[in-house]
């Protein structure tokens, strides 16, 4: 079995802290890091699963893809915030950091020079 | 001293240089490219009986590192949640940020800095309250994931010494929570801690070679 790509393996990883995050539904009080409802565990379960997509099939595309639905989430988040309340995607500002958290590193990961096109590259 | 059990410091280096390190390797910093001393491991290894290894050299002292990391990168994500747009707890009776900026100018800690919140910040409120929630943003953010870890353990230390001029002699406050946080954030500093088990470890090997600016940036800031 080939050895994943630090790359990859750190989209997968976001994307299983983004499903992670989903379970911040069920709490509530001191230990709610996040506020996640039902809208808020929609997206990070899918946006999760397409991060995890781009780590397993080994896709930068679909990792700047994933990132950039991260940060549309994010950036619809704040706006609505910025109405007065948490709208349909029912979260709070720690939502949207989280979300820009992850959009901007799976971006990052997706865009970085890969070692293998880098190889590629005819020498100076 | 012994040369089997020699550790050599370097100059300007974050290495320790030795026959008999530790030879454990840190999966992320797998780039035989990546010439930076804080991130060389046995893994290049010249073929001579010398065996750069991390700074960190053992698994345990990278774990914790990465903990803490993430841990106050979770402080900031959730401390965040109080900080509610659009008006920041500005009504009557004020909370929220907008309280705690006042506690600036009625519990006054350093006298130029509750002039320049009387005289600037409380007239302007909302543009900086939603700078302070872009900036705590961001050191969530980027600080749970690891990235352009450096930098913004720097940034959290001079946001905490603007928390710190604001609330420091509100009550019920303990000037030691904020030296905590600020000798924290040093340390995620000290220890580049985005490079364990963070993007930075992930991104660094693959930026160093880059000539683009936007990857050297990384370098720097990691």
């Amino acid at each position: 079995m080939k050895p994943w790509d630090p790359l990859d393996r750190a989209a997968l990883v976001l994307g299983l802290v983004s499903i992670a995050s989903a379970l911040f539904v069920f709490v509530s009080g001191e230990l709610e890091i996040v506020r996640v409802q039902v809208a808020g565990v929609v997206v990070a379960v899918v946006l999760g699963l397409l991060a995890i997509a781009a780590g397993w099939l080994e896709s930068p595309a679909l990792a700047v893809g994933g990132g950039v639905l991260f940060l549309l989430a994010a950036a619809v988040q704040v706006v609505l915030l910025a109405g007065g309340r948490s709208g349909f995607l029912g979260g709070n500002t720690s939502t949207f950091s989280l979300w820009l958290g992850l959009g901007v590193g799976m971006i990052a990961i997706g865009m970085v020079p890969r070692p293998e096109l880098a190889e590629e590259s005819p020498p100076d | 001293m012994n040369e089997r059990s020699g550790v050599i410091f370097m100059a300007s280096t974050e290495y320790a240089h030795g026959p008999n390190n530790p030879t454990d390797t840190d999966p992320t910093d797998t780039d035989p490219t990546d010439t930076d001393p804080a991130d060389i491991d046995s893994s290049t290894d010249t073929g001579d009986t010398a065996r750069p290894v991390s700074f960190l050299p053992s698994r345990i002292d990278r774990a914790v590192i990465a903990v803490v990391r993430v841990g106050v990168g979770l402080l900031w994500l959730q401390n965040l949640g109080w900080k509610i747009p659009p008006n920041f707890g500005k009504g009557d009776p004020p909370d929220g940020l907008y309280l705690s900026t006042t506690y600036a100018v009625s519990h006054e800690v350093l006298h130029p800095y509750a002039l320049l919140v009387n005289q600037v910040v409380l007239p302007n409120f909302t543009f900086f309250a939603w700078m302070v929630l872009l900036i705590e943003a961001s050191l969530g953010a980027f600080l749970t994931f690891g990235l352009a870890t450096r930098f913004w353990a720097l940034v959290g230390i001079a946001q905490t010494v603007v928390i710190m001029l604001s609330v420091l002699n509100a009550p019920n406050e303990w000037i030691w929570s904020y030296l905590l946080m600020l000798l924290v954030h040093a340390a995620l500093f000290a220890t580049a801690a985005g490079r364990h088990a963070g993007l930075d470890g992930v991104l660094r090997p693959a930026c160093l070679g880059s000539q683009s600016w936007l990857p050297r940036l990384l370098v720097h800031v990691s």
